[in-house]
């Protein structure tokens, strides 16, 4: 009855997933949230974000996926130096994201635009900084895959990559909806 | 002068680990499962004496033993311990130990994890039971905000206790998460979905209410703390009716969580104890698939006060009515396995009878608040203490009792003692229904809840002083119980294998099972495989009905007795 490892990995994807499922019940009461009490407001100040700076940066947290799935590839044909670098450059991005993000807080933070000057930036930050939080924690997961990768403990059928690969690509497309719903929709 | 000393004076051959480290540390499935109901013994202790203090301090029409905020802080221990870290962790002990062994595994999917999870569980327990020295929380178990925002409750208890919350909670994720791909991806070679025991079933879909219930709560507390600790004002300048949508959207699911388990105990139990196959197993299972889908379109029947409109209240009224379809359902095939079975009452099925009783009489009770105009009269009395004692007490927690007497001798190779198991049981049955059963009638008399005093009506004095002295009869029912269960460990009658002639695979294990849990499994082709392997002359898929045209067993399932 001992796992064989794809069996493993099936059974590690499958639990990421279920987590997931759950974790996304948490961004969809949040982003509710924010819909439902923006009715109380004008604005709420949603007017000091800037769009078309934050999707600069969107648009790096949304291109690593992208070398997430390049990664994958290599790895799939056994380039674990090649691998193992693309996970770094998937890091990096996020960290990029990351630090775009903090920036960003300050800057509004300096205009008056605090977690309690408004409900929609009570909501704002609640969010965003969730989803920030899924970011960090994410980066030393890319990093571990990166120094694994290179000392050659993670091969083709590695169980668990899977499911921190289907982590960032979740965390990715979270980022995806938080954007319209914050950046781009100017309400009900 | 050379003198041969050993090569180490003193030094014993190897410390072997004590039975307490081996108990923090391990992964097993079965020891995180008896952890889990140790440490919700200890929380039962806690929370049963917090209920004794109110009964007390309500026993008597002005009373001033807790006056004031002090009864709001025994209100809300008590509640939230029971509710978080006693029937959940109850439950999700026995989903640990049973699952794997029900469905030929040798542990759960991710058994660090599960470890993991036990931890948090136990951390958040501690946290809570830090928050009276930081001021203890007085907001209530559902937490109303505003009550529960900084100027109504600014002690820093309730902080700590939306922390224990978010911990306990995430480890409840997590063993979701586990009990789910233990059901999906390691039940035994020809354990179908329509072949799992009913327990591994309702084990298996409770994971994914409590994957998609919990989630809402963590999201509201997290809210709740963005307002407490960085003035967000999200429930305040915002709206605080958005707290109780999002509160209830997790609590109503959360009832059924504690009681799905519980349900599905029972659905072992009764078969084994009435000698007949449990009837109509396909509606038993798919009701509840149908239960898990509608916890979460109920929830805001618990809002019908707030005045949410009349097509919404409609609305839920309605879908709170429905629930009670699949859940008659659970009844009436229990009723129907029972009948004309040859029923041995022995404690466990005791314990399942009196859960059938008092269950049902909280979902009726429970079905009068799907009516809008009697919820909104009835809202905030007694009656709803009393209704939801009925179906957390005498449903859940009577399930667990009859349970734990069941399963008793799969966890320690002993039997409970029948007599003091006998007497535990009457005073529990007669207690719990002495407390409770009167709190209807205060609550119709309009004897609002939450208070900590009452002026003297007629009939209030009598029949509270009759709650709280059976609050005392049924204090001591459990404690006899817990003397039970810690005496007959050691002077217990040995039970051996399969003790009670059971059908499913658990019984097929060494009592208490060793690591690994199974050496040799059968080969599986129904429901019932040690049914099988005891009559390999009629085995269940071999004949074409269980059941006569009448719907009654058949003669020869009789005769295997």
């Amino acid at each position: 009855m001992t796992a064989v490892p794809s069996d493993r990995a099936s059974r590690t994807h499958l639990g990421m997933l279920a987590f997931l499922a759950s974790d996304a019940v948490i961004f969809l009461l949040m982003l509710v949230s924010n819909i439902y009490l923006r009715r109380s407001e004008a604005h709420g100040g949603q007017t000091l974000l800037e769009p078309g700076r934050m999707l600069v940066f969107s648009v790096l947290l949304w291109g690593s996926s992208g070398v997430l799935l390049l990664a994958e590839r290599q790895r799939g044909r056994g380039d674990r130096v090649g691998a193992g670098a693309l996970y770094l450059v998937t890091a990096l991005l996020g960290a990029v994201f990351a630090l775009a993000q903090g920036l960003e807080w300050r800057s509004l933070a300096a205009q008056g635009g605090t977690i309690s000057s408004s409900l929609f930036f009570s909501t704002f930050y609640t969010t965003t900084g969730l989803h920030g939080l899924h970011v960090l924690l994410g980066l030393p997961v890319l990093l571990a895959l990166a120094l694994l990768s290179w000392t050659g403990q993670i091969g083709r059928r590695a169980p668990g990559v899977a499911a921190a690969v289907l982590y960032w690509h979740f965390v990715d497309a979270v980022w995806l909806v938080l954007y319209v719903v914050f950046y781009v929709w100017r309400g009900p | 002068m050379s003198q041969r000393a050993p090569a180490f004076p003193n030094t014993p051959a190897r410390r072997r680990p004590s039975a307490v480290w081996k108990v923090l540390t391990s992964t097993d499935h079965k020891s995180i499962g008896l952890t889990y109901m140790g440490v919700a013994a200890v929380f039962l202790v806690l929370g049963g004496l917090e209920a004794l203090v109110m009964r007390l301090q309500l026993a008597v029409p002005g009373n001033r033993l807790l006056a004031g905020e002090t009864y709001d802080r025994f209100l809300t221990m008590h509640g939230t311990t029971m509710i978080f870290f006693v029937l959940l962790p109850l439950l999700l002990g026995f989903t640990n130990y049973l699952l794997p062994l029900q469905i030929g595994a040798r542990d759960m999917a991710f058994p660090r994890m599960n470890a993991f999870s036990l931890w948090l569980l136990v951390g958040g327990g501690l946290l809570l039971y830090l928050s009276p020295f930081t001021g203890a929380p007085s907001q209530g178990w559902f937490s109303y905000a505003p009550l529960s925002e900084t100027p109504f409750t600014p002690q820093r208890g309730v902080d700590l206790w939306s922390a224990a919350l978010i911990v306990g909670g995430y480890g409840t994720t997590l063993t979701a998460v586990n009990v789910l791909v233990t059901g999906a991806r390691l039940r035994m070679r020809g354990m179908l979905y329509k072949r799992l025991p009913m327990f591994a079933w309702m084990s298996w879909i409770n994971g994914f209410i409590i994957l998609f219930a919990l989630p809402c709560l963590t999201a509201v507390l997290l809210m709740l703390e963005v307002d407490r600790l960085l003035g967000a004002g999200l429930f305040t300048r915002g709206d605080p009716v958005l707290w109780q949508h999002y509160f209830w959207l997790f609590g109503h699911p959360e009832i059924y969580l504690l009681i799905l388990p519980a349900w599905g105990l029972i659905s072992e139990i009764i078969p084994v104890f009435s000698r007949k196959p449990i009837f109509g197993y396909e509606f038993v299972a798919w009701s509840t698939v149908a239960i898990a889908f509608l916890s979460f379109a109920v929830y805001a029947h618990h809002m019908f006060a707030v005045g949410l409109g009349w097509p919404v209240e409609l609305a839920f009224g309605t879908t709170s009515m429905l629930i009670a379809i699949p859940t008659g359902i659970k009844v009436f095939n229990w009723l129907a396995t029972m009948w004309k079975g040859s029923v041995r009452y022995t404690l466990p099925m005791l314990y399942a009878a009196a859960f059938i009783v008092q269950f049902t009489f909280g979902g009726v009770s429970g079905v009068t608040f799907a009516v809008v105009p009697i919820d909104w009269q009835l809202t905030d009395t007694y009656y709803v203490v009393a209704h939801f004692h009925y179906v957390l007490f005498g449903g859940s927690l009577f399930a667990v009792l009859a349970g734990l007497h069941y399963l008793y001798p799969k966890f320690t190779g002993r039997f409970l003692d029948e007599r003091l198991g006998r007497w535990g049981f009457w005073l529990n049955v007669i207690g719990f229904n002495g407390v409770f059963l009167v709190q209807h009638l205060l609550g119709l008399m309009g004897m609002p809840r939450r208070v900590y005093t009452y002026p003297d009506l007629p009939g209030w004095r009598a029949l509270n002083l009759f709650s709280t002295v059976s609050g005392f009869v049924l204090g001591v029912g459990l404690l006899l119980l817990l003397i039970n269960l810690v005496r007959s460990r050691t002077h217990g009658r040995p039970a051996g294998r399969d003790p009670w002639n059971g059908w499913t695979l658990e019984w097929l294990t060494d009592s208490p099972p060793k690591e690994g849990n199974f050496s040799l499994l059968p080969p599986l082709h129904s429901r019932r495989p040690l049914w099988d392997l005891k009559h390999p002359d009629d085995m269940d898929h071999l004949r074409p009905r269980r059941h006569d045209k009448n719907g009654h067993i058949r003669e020869e399932e009789r005769g295997h007795q």
